[in-house]
């Protein structure tokens, strides 16, 4: 059980199926495993687990699956650590414990300036001209800093898409047409490209493209249904300033 | 070819992919690799581009470049060769199209809508161009680990 938690917090940390295999496998054998054979699913994980003759079958649930590069590197140096039959299961629980405490996490302010320079460098690749900039700079960072409020309130994540993308797309409208902007309708989409889910998007193709079509198929609906919602917030958007329509 | 275009473009890509690190809380000592993969992304797709590449080819390149350059440099920065492959090909993920493909669909939904079929058509090249191009930059991502991993199971 103390390797599948491993693999619930990378499956939670954004990490591809095939580094969840490799390193449950590693982890497991550190714990003395001799066979480990690990199904990757989107919302559980089941590992057997072999040693000599015997052979034992546990599950584990995985909880809403976000990003989190810092603690996926964490536990791949862990796995990378444990020499095979090194350490004890409780051993491996208090580690998993300390790194997921321990490991740090950018602050709301951070996230939210990094996120907006990133939505205003969108906006220009999108043709965005240099007045409607600034507005998607303050309407993305807006949007980061609430999408993280309400998540931290556990604020259902599809509803918080759309939320968010209300809220941003109306800002960086507004904003744009009040700075003159020539690309307002541009400016609206690009201040809500922060809740596009790349990752997901890419890992969807990596894991059908690896062999594990149900799990890549799986993320790929979740990618269409968060993009359905977050267009919704934008559309929402749209009507209420009449812009883009 | 248009050098300023060029520069600007690549800028922009690493100001969006180590934006994106930030929110994929990579730490900020790997963030100078995240602007440097997304730079490179952005940098290969708009040569090709400019040689009339379509777009979803120029980000298979690109993402095939990104995908080869991290592999064979084997970085020895403190962040996975997958998110640095992921993080540098995020600014050519076409969250834009997908958006006007949905809003194109969400308009044939409204009582007798004008001009549905070029709107049906529109929305119907935007989703096309969407799955593409993901379909591009993942294959695109995916070879070079995927020969890679060939080569030294071979060696091994």
């Amino acid at each position: 059980m103390a390797a599948l938690e491993a693999g619930r917090l990378l499956m939670e940390a954004g990490a591809s199926a095939r580094s969840v295999d490799e390193i449950v496998a590693r982890v497991a054998r550190g714990l003395g495993a001799e066979r480990v054979d690990l199904r990757v699913g989107y919302a559980s994980l089941a590992i057997t687990v072999g040693i000599g003759l015997d052979g034992i079958t546990r599950m584990r649930k995985v909880n809403h699956i976000g990003v989190n590069q810092s603690l996926d590197q964490e536990l791949r140096h862990l796995a990378e650590r444990l020499a095979p039959a090194a350490m004890t299961p409780a051993g491996l629980r208090a580690e998993l414990d300390r790194l997921v405490t321990t490991t740090p996490r950018h602050s709301g302010i951070v996230m939210a300036v990094a996120v907006g320079l990133a939505c205003a460098a969108f906006g220009r690749l999108l043709g965005v001209d240099w007045m409607g900039t600034g507005p998607v700079f303050g309407a993305a960072m807006i949007g980061q800093y609430l999408r993280r409020e309400l998540a931290t309130r556990h604020f259902n994540v599809f509803l918080n898409a759309t939320l968010v993308s209300f809220v941003s797309s109306v800002i960086g409208g507004l904003g744009a047409r009040y700075a003159a902007s020539q690309t307002v309708a541009t400016a609206m989409i690009a201040s809500i490209l922060l809740l596009v889910p790349g990752v997901p998007a890419l890992n969807a193709q990596n894991d059908i493209l690896e062999g594990r079509p149900t799990l890549g198929s799986a993320r790929a609906v979740w990618v269409v249904v968060i993009l359905i919602f977050v267009t919704a917030g934008l559309w929402l958007g749209q009507v209420v300033i009449a812009e883009g329509r | 070819m248009d050098f300023a275009k060029i520069i600007h473009q690549t800028l922009c890509g690493a100001i969006a992919a180590a934006g994106f690190g930030v929110l994929f809380n990579i730490r900020f000592r790997a963030l100078p690799w995240c602007a440097a993969s997304g730079a490179l992304a952005l940098l290969v797709r708009t040569i090709c581009l400019n040689y009339n590449w379509s777009l979803e080819a120029a980000s298979f390149a690109a993402a095939l470049s990104v995908g080869f350059a991290v592999h064979v440099l084997q970085l020895k920065a403190d962040i996975s060769q997958n998110a640095l492959d992921v993080t540098g090909c995020i600014p050519m993920v076409p969250g834009s199209f997908a958006a006007k493909a949905i809003l194109g669909l969400f308009a044939l939904t409204v009582p007798n809508p004008t001009g549905a079929g070029e709107t049906l058509i529109t929305a119907v090249e935007y989703t096309l161009r969407v799955a593409f191009t993901i379909g591009a930059i993942g294959t695109g991502l995916a070879i070079p680990s995927l020969l890679l991993r060939v080569k030294v199971a071979k060696e091994g």
